[in-house]
This record gives structure tokens, C-alpha cells and sequence, in this order.
């Protein structure tokens, strides 16, 4: 199994000079996923995820940047990397979402990311939308502590 | 007016048991789309969470064999429904979790009243947001 066959390919950006209200907005619009901050070239410079947000509960969300929420992000993840080794990296550095990379772009090109959600879907063996086995384990399962 | 708890926590949740495998969890948590599952014993009294990471730690081991006791977060880091939202925020920042269990404020009741969801939070600061806007 490799990266590409498990990232999702929709990939949440904002510019660093957007403020926090708008990563704020963009993460409640889209089922509260992390943001990836990017230049104006488009290349990866850091990672907002949703404890970077709410640290700033109660303040002027305007005037925050999302330059000053995010985590800057130093990793380049390859596509084509085993998920072994992904997972060993997002062990190692307790990233919870890696940003993949485009390698055949100059600047670091975001193409898709990596959550450890979709890590445990790969770990529970079910297919993604075989949904017939999903109902199958369902009916097989007694509720927990009966 | 402070915020509190009991004004944006959940009162159901998905849970499994202690004794439920690792690989069982996980299913569990895809199947309902959620990234974080609560466990508890054969008397139902709440032990701790699981959550995705918590899952992705475990990668290596024999996913079949290890149970929920051996990876779930204790039952340590609570809050009770007239906490302020201030301070589950900073219990959530310090211990880098994205969901709080909600115990009773009753003295000497370790009761679970319910869960505060990160995603919530988020919700609510929009929602203030689009009123000041």
C-alpha cells in the first residue's frame, strides 16, 4: 500500500496573510478539516491544525495571521512512499496529517494529505466504500458489553 | 457572558468495550466516521478515550490481540458542564486532545455527562464570527 492510495486528494489551503476568521470559516464550511497555509506560488509553508484554532478562542480572529496559528511544515512526503513509512514518520514527529508533496513540481505543490484517520481505516482492513462488508461486520457484531 | 461547557457538549457517544481488540476499534471508528471512541467496562462506567492517533500508535502490534485497555487515554483529563470553555481549551491545548469527557460537578460523582467536541468549538467561534461580522 503507498500514500497515493490512501491520502485524500482534497487539500485545504489558505494564503499566509489570510487572517484566522478565514481559516476559521474555511475549516467549518468543509466538515472541520485541518488548513494547509500556502505563498502566493502556491508552495507549502505551514500546517493549522484544529488545536492551533481554538488557542485563539475569544480574541480578534480578524487580526490574527494564519501565518501566526500555523506549524511550519518541513517534511516532504512523496506519493509513492510505502504508508509504513508515513506512519513512522507521523509517529516519530506526533503530526497527526502529513501534506503530500508533488515531486514532479519545483516548489513544494500540496496534492493531497494523510490524516491518521485515514490510517486507521487501512488498519480496520475494511475497503473504502465496500459498504456491503460494512453492514456484513455490523450485523455480526454483538453491541459492546452485552 | 462566559461561555460553558454544558452549552456545547454532546450527551451520546460511540463507545467500545475494554476488552474489544484494537483492530475491532478501529473498525468501529471507521464505520462511524468518527475519530475518537469512548471505553468502558462490563458495568458500563467509562475508562477513557481512544482516539485516531491513539490508534496509529498502536501500528506494529498485533492489532488483533491488543485490546482498548492497552491503548486508551485514562479517564484523567475531564471536565465538568460548568467548566468555563476557557479552561477546556487549555486542558485540551496542554494535553493535545481534541474531545474532553464531561463529568458530573455533583461532589464525589464521577458520573459522564458528556463529550466536548473540538469540532464544536470551531462551529461556535464561526457562529460568534458571523454575529460580530
Amino acid at each position: 500500500m503507498r500514500v497515493c492510495d490512501l491520502m485524500d486528494r482534497e487539500v485545504l489551503v489558505c494564503r499566509l496573510e489570510d487572517s484566522v476568521k478565514d481559516v476559521v470559516r474555511i475549516m467549518k464550511v468543509n466538515g472541520f478539516a485541518p488548513v494547509v497555509a500556502v505563498d502566493e506560488t502556491g508552495e507549502v509553508w505551514g500546517f493549522i491544525s484544529r488545536l492551533a484554532v481554538i488557542r485563539f478562542y475569544g480574541e480578534d480572529l480578524e487580526r490574527i495571521r494564519a501565518e501566526d496559528a500555523m506549524r511550519p511544515y518541513k517534511f516532504e512526503v512523496d506519493p509513492q512512499w510505502p504508508i509504513e513509512k508515513a506512519i513512522a514518520l507521523m509517529k516519530k514527529t506526533r503530526f497527526e496529517h502529513l501534506i503530500i508533496i508533488d515531486p514532479h513540481a519545483g516548489p513544494k505543490r500540496p496534492i493531497g494529505i494523510l490524516s491518521s484517520f485515514q490510517i486507521v481505516w487501512y488498519m480496520s482492513q475494511i475497503e473504502r466504500g465496500r459498504y456491503a462488508q460494512v453492514l456484513r461486520m455490523l450485523a455480526a457484531w454483538t453491541p459492546s458489553g452485552s | 457572558m462566559e461561555e460553558i461547557v454544558r452549552r456545547l457538549m454532546r450527551t451520546g457517544s460511540i463507545t467500545c468495550s475494554a476488552s474489544d481488540s484494537v483492530r475491532k476499534v478501529a473498525q468501529i471508528l471507521a464505520v462511524n466516521s468518527t475519530h475518537y471512541c469512548v471505553v468502558t467496562n462490563q458495568s458500563h462506567e467509562v475508562l477513557g478515550i481512544i482516539s485516531a492517533r491513539s490508534i496509529l500508535r498502536a501500528f506494529g502490534k498485533d492489532l488483533d490481540k491488543t485490546t482498548a485497555q492497552d491503548i486508551l487515554l485514562p479517564h484523567t483529563f475531564t471536565i465538568t458542564p460548568n467548566s468555563t470553555l476557557r479552561e477546556a481549551i487549555r486542558l485540551m491545548d496542554r494535553r493535545k486532545i481534541e474531545h474532553l469527557i464531561v463529568t458530573s460537578d455533583r461532589e464525589g460523582s464521577k458520573a459522564v455527562v458528556g463529550l466536548l467536541h473540538i469540532e464544536d468549538i470551531i462551529a461556535k467561534m464561526a457562529q460568534e464570527e458571523q454575529r460580530t461580522a
